[in-house]
């Protein structure tokens, strides 16, 4: 009895550990208030309770104990989210097998990157912390919550949000297994492997869904079938239970998979890159499927040269939900320009272009509900901005998450790190942490040694 | 090359030797000791003033004040000697021969599916395979006041269990206090295979932690009638973790930074099993879940340097100097990066008070330090807040009660083992040195005269030709080394038995008395680079050379006279 009361004691003690991230409240006075899906509000007041968005309206007086962000003058927009960033995570690819879907970057939270303070220094609230781009089907992602200054990487997780998996076609998946006699080496192959792991994965949830009826059958004596936390991923995927996001490039393999996604029921498929998504539009919008682009880069290795700037602006006219995505530390600290770019390359509304950056994304992470927007109920994630976030002029003033602020432009300290290495000489501190040009294959150098040489700047 | 030929043959030898009946050596004279009026602190605030202590064939057999020494006795006159229980160590790789470096080796066809060997996943070894009494790590812990330490095998991220041992010991088995202590582990991905990141081992783990929870219960269903099932597989990694899932053993991490202990924490809140956490350097903001889940603790006896030139930023001339130099106080980006590292250094060094005020018993580890740093970083953490009573219950009576040995060992008392560190000042005074170690009753003396003051760089002068001694467990061997310097910069070269010509010796320092240099040489058609460290006294030096990563031998120099 004793023990069970200390077990009790001890799991609302973990409980409490993992609940502790923080909630504000507080009341943004007069600002000009972008709430993305609900029109534009002028001279509004957004009031924030226990880290939710409680009201929305003008004239609203603060409760005693809330602080008050006066925002006259200001524009006051969803927090930004980025669907594709590998920040915040230690590990980023698992390069030495074409499907590690076991793996999950959500192991490898680390807070104290500094590039997470200096998104929140964009207007990100949330990002999308995914795998690397090594392999056909690469590992589980994570969708973080830039609560910059917490130290427990439990704390920056957004508990609840739809697990989702890095699945990547194309030169990558080929360059780094193919040239060692491994499937794959073509385009073909990367099909084949994909196809094969789904079949597996079929077999290995049958096997387990026998065993486990037998199980209930009184005095059934048998082996289980073999674990495989491979495979037990793939069936998450197939059930429906796993997003995919897809690194890719070309039309052809964009309709490669969605013709395998068809095949195997599989309903929930995010695109990310997805250069050439402007040809084959309609079809990714029949399917339901989604893409996540860049606003204009393109030409880096040779499947990317088809493409174009207009590429966003013509997915969205086409009815796919279409967001713009960083995949860079540097370029995720201003994606309001990005999106902006699509009024010049497309003529998009402030509303659509907005949205590039906000709700659909959020929608593509399937956290829609409950960030993206500012509508009541929603969690309060904002980014307040000097000027409208689409103008060329506009800096961002103060960025914040579940009602607490995370980025002060006027108030923040010169120095935000939270750990300092004490071993770290002091001219070390540099500007571009880890910038690299191609993070999705970061970690991977070394599979190219012996085909390539370990050139990876592309 | 023949020189390293043999001496790696004498090495082999010796470990064959290890398994030999004992050499024909006479018995000692007396394995009864007695050491009188010293002051004994028999354990954290249990001190007798003048006691005496006896020690009769491995066992304290009494502490006291009017205690009768034995007539067998050998007897030490303690007047100005301290006694301490012996320390004990929470992790180290003391005596454990590591494997060769093959990380140069040809990476296999395929990587995402190596053998359990180089994915580093080797559960099932054990370290007392790999034990080598004669290793000088064994003679440095021990010369440092430890006299047990806890060994884990080298390896990936599952290396195998370790053990826990006495620092004395002629053979492996000899040194045995406890076999299988703990299922070891580190957070470590393979070099270039599957799993070659900390994702890839995390998902590992606990694929063979379910892998393994499955197989032990259908063994256990086998067993119970085996009529109508198909045989069990037999798997050694995953049967490696079947006592770990009864809790009959606990889980051993390497875990030094705070992100690793939280990941280490992770897998445990996963599976539920007893946690030790290892060479802890930066656990301060761990400590709220390290109590949840009820995990073990030895912090890392290595801290980090404080900035040398701090020192002078504390003498009167720095203040004087701002006046003169303007563009050095016209940085205050720089000092408040200065400050905000000084202040990070602090809580590291920091770290063990803030434990002990937190209300976590813990143990020390030397895992990473450097044994002639351990006495001053305690000295540190002293300054900083930790008392030396805590100080000392983290070296004996914590570390005895958390590796379960509390009635064997960690204090002074009738019936325990011998096991004493005995300083000529109390142990946590600047000037203290270790007199003698017992370990099992067996006496180890350290002469200080031996230890020449390091500040005394006049007078020595290592140009000319030296005779170097190289001893191995076997054999001894000869080189000739010749030093000669131009200006600042020195340069040598060493030629000796079975090398065909001089070879030319490369990073030549000197450093006080303290002299390092390394040479290149071919050994069965393999070049191996020689480090040579050494302290100099006058006209020879002591020291040792490694070869490769896999072992060490004492060497002798003495200067030839002048020509």
């Amino acid at each position: 009895m004793k023990k069970i009361i200390l077990m009790i004691c001890l799991s609302i003690f973990i409980n409490e550990i993992k609940a502790q991230s923080q909630q504000g409240n507080m009341l943004i006075k007069n600002g000009t208030v972008l709430t993305v899906t609900k029109g534009t509000l002028e001279a509004t007041d957004v009031l924030v309770r226990n880290g939710k968005i409680a009201q929305i309206g003008k004239n609203i007086s603060a409760p005693s104990g809330f602080s008050v962000v006066d925002a006259t003058g200001m524009f006051v927009m969803p927090g930004i989210i980025d669907a594709h960033s590998h920040a915040g995570i230690d590990a980023i690819n698992e390069a030495t097998s074409p499907v590690t879907s076991e793996v999950f970057t959500g192991d490898a939270i680390n807070p104290f990157q500094m590039s997470l303070y200096r998104a929140l220094a964009g207007g990100v609230t949330t990002i999308h912390a995914m795998h690397g781009s090594a392999n056909a089907i690469g590992g589980q992602c994570e969708t973080l919550k830039l609560r910059y200054g917490v130290k427990d990487p439990e704390q920056l997780r957004m508990e609840g949000a739809p697990r989702t998996i890095k699945f990547a076609l194309g030169e990558n998946p080929t360059r780094v297994h193919g040239g060692s006699g491994i499937v794959p080496r073509t385009r073909m192959g990367v099909e084949f492997v994909i196809r094969q792991a789904f079949s597996q994965a079929k077999e290995y949830m049958t096997q387990w869904d026998n065993y486990n009826k037998q199980k209930q059958q009184k005095g059934f004596r048998g082996m289980p079938p073999a674990y495989n936390a491979r495979l037990e991923t793939l069936a998450e995927i197939l059930k429906g239970n796993i997003w995919i996001h897809c690194h890719s490039y070309r039309a052809d393999e964009l309709q490669m998979l969605l013709k395998v996604c068809k095949d195997f029921g599989i309903k929930k498929i995010v695109f990310q890159h997805v250069n050439e998504g402007f040809k084959v539009a309609p079809e990714l919008a029949a399917y339901g499927a989604m893409a996540s682009v860049f606003s204009d880069w393109w030409a880096y290795k040779l499947e990317v040269y088809y493409s174009t700037a207009y590429n966003a602006a013509i997915l969205t006219k086409n009815g796919v939900v279409t967001s713009i995505n960083s995949d860079d530390a540097e370029l995720m600290r201003h994606l309001y320009h990005e999106a902006a770019k699509t009024q010049k390359y497309g003529a998009l509304t402030d509303e659509e272009a907005l949205s590039l950056i906000t709700i659909n994304p959020a929608k593509q992470l399937g956290i829609d509900n409950r960030v993206g927007s500012i509508e009541v109920g929603k969690e309060a994630d904002i980014a307040i901005f000097n000027n409208h976030p689409l103008s060329i002029y506009t800096v961002p003033m103060m960025t914040i998450v579940d009602g607490v602020v995370r980025f002060d432009r006027e108030k923040d300290p010169a120095d935000m790190r939270i750990y300092v290495d004490p071993k770290q000489d002091l001219d070390a501190v540099s500007l571009q942490e880890d910038y690299q040009v191609d993070r999705c294959m970061e970690g991977a150098e070394f599979m190219f040694e012996n085909i390539f040489g370990a050139n990876l700047e592309e | 090359m023949v020189l390293f030929t043999m001496l790696f043959a004498g090495f082999a030898e010796a470990q064959f030797q290890q398994s030999q009946p004992e050499p024909k050596e006479l018995s000692p004279v007396s394995r009864t000791y007695a050491i009188t009026n010293a002051t004994i602190f028999q354990a954290p605030g249990r001190k007798i003033d003048r006691g005496t202590i006896v020690l009769k064939d491995g066992l304290i057999t009494s502490v006291g004040k009017n205690v009768s020494i034995p007539p067998d006795a050998i007897v030490i006159k303690g007047d100005s000697l301290h006694i301490y229980a012996g320390f004990i160590d929470g992790l180290s790789h003391a005596g454990v021969t590591k494997p060769k470096d093959e990380s140069n080796r040809e990476r296999p066809k395929d990587p995402g599916n190596p053998s359990p060997e180089i994915a580093g996943i080797t559960p099932y070894q054990d370290v007392r395979t790999s034990l080598n009494p004669t290793d000088k790590s064994v003679e440095d812990l021990r010369a440092a006041g430890f006299t047990v330490t806890q060994v884990i095998p080298y390896g990936g991220m599952l290396p195998g269990t370790g053990a826990i041992i006495s620092l004395t010991g002629k053979t492996a088995d000899e040194m045995i206090l406890a076999g299988k202590s703990v299922f070891y582990s580190e957070l470590a991905p393979a070099q270039r295979v599957y799993p070659s990141t900390v994702i890839g081992v995390m998902a590992k783990w606990r694929e063979m932690y379910r892998q393994a929870t499955l197989a032990k219960n259908y063994e256990t269903l086998y067993a119970s009638n085996k009529a109508g099932l198909n045989r069990p597989a037999s798997d050694r990694s995953l049967e490696a973790f079947y006592p770990v899932i009864d809790k009959k053993l606990p889980v051993l991490f390497e875990a030094d930074k705070y992100l690793d202990i939280q990941r280490v924490l992770a897998l445990q809140a996963d599976f539920g099993f007893s946690v030790i956490v290892g060479d802890v350097k930066e656990g301060w903001d761990a400590i709220d879940k390290l109590k949840a889940a009820g995990a073990k603790v030895f912090l890392s006896l290595e801290l980090p340097e404080e900035k040398k030139d701090k020192k002078d930023d504390k003498n009167p001339p720095k203040k004087e100097e701002p006046k003169k130099d303007d563009s050095a106080k016209a940085d205050p980006e720089k000092e408040a990066l200065e400050k905000r590292k000084a202040e990070s250094i602090k809580q590291y060094i920091g770290q063990a008070a803030t434990f002990k005020k937190a209300g976590i018993p813990f143990g020390f580890s030397t895992l990473t330090v450097k044994t002639s740093d351990i006495q001053s970083n305690l000295r540190k953490m002293i300054a900083s807040g930790l008392t030396e009573d805590d100080a000392l219950a983290a070296l004996t009576t914590s570390p005895a009660q958390l590796l379960g040995l509390s009635d064997r060992l960690g204090s002074v008392d009738q019936g325990k083992i011998a096991n004493l560190v005995i300083s000529d000042k109390p142990y946590f005074n600047e000037k203290a040195k270790v007199r003698y170690v017992f370990v099992d009753g067996l006496m180890y003396k350290y002469d200080p005269k031996e230890q020449p003051k390091t500040d005394v760089p006049a007078g020595i002068n290592i140009t000319g030709t030296w005779t170097v001694t190289t001893q191995t467990a076997a054999q001894k061997q000869e080189e000739k080394v010749t030093f000669t310097k131009e200006g600042n910069t020195y340069s040598g070269s060493i030629t000796g038995a079975g090398m065909s010509q001089a070879v030319a010796l490369e990073g030549i320092e000197l450093t006080g008395n303290k002299l390092k240099y390394s040479y290149t040489t071919q050994a069965e058609g393999q070049s191996l680079k020689v480090n040579v460290e050494a302290t100099i006294a006058g006209n020879t030096f002591k020291g040792t050379s490694s070869a490769g990563s896999s072992t060490s031998f004492s060497i002798e120099g003495k200067k030839d006279p002048k020509r």
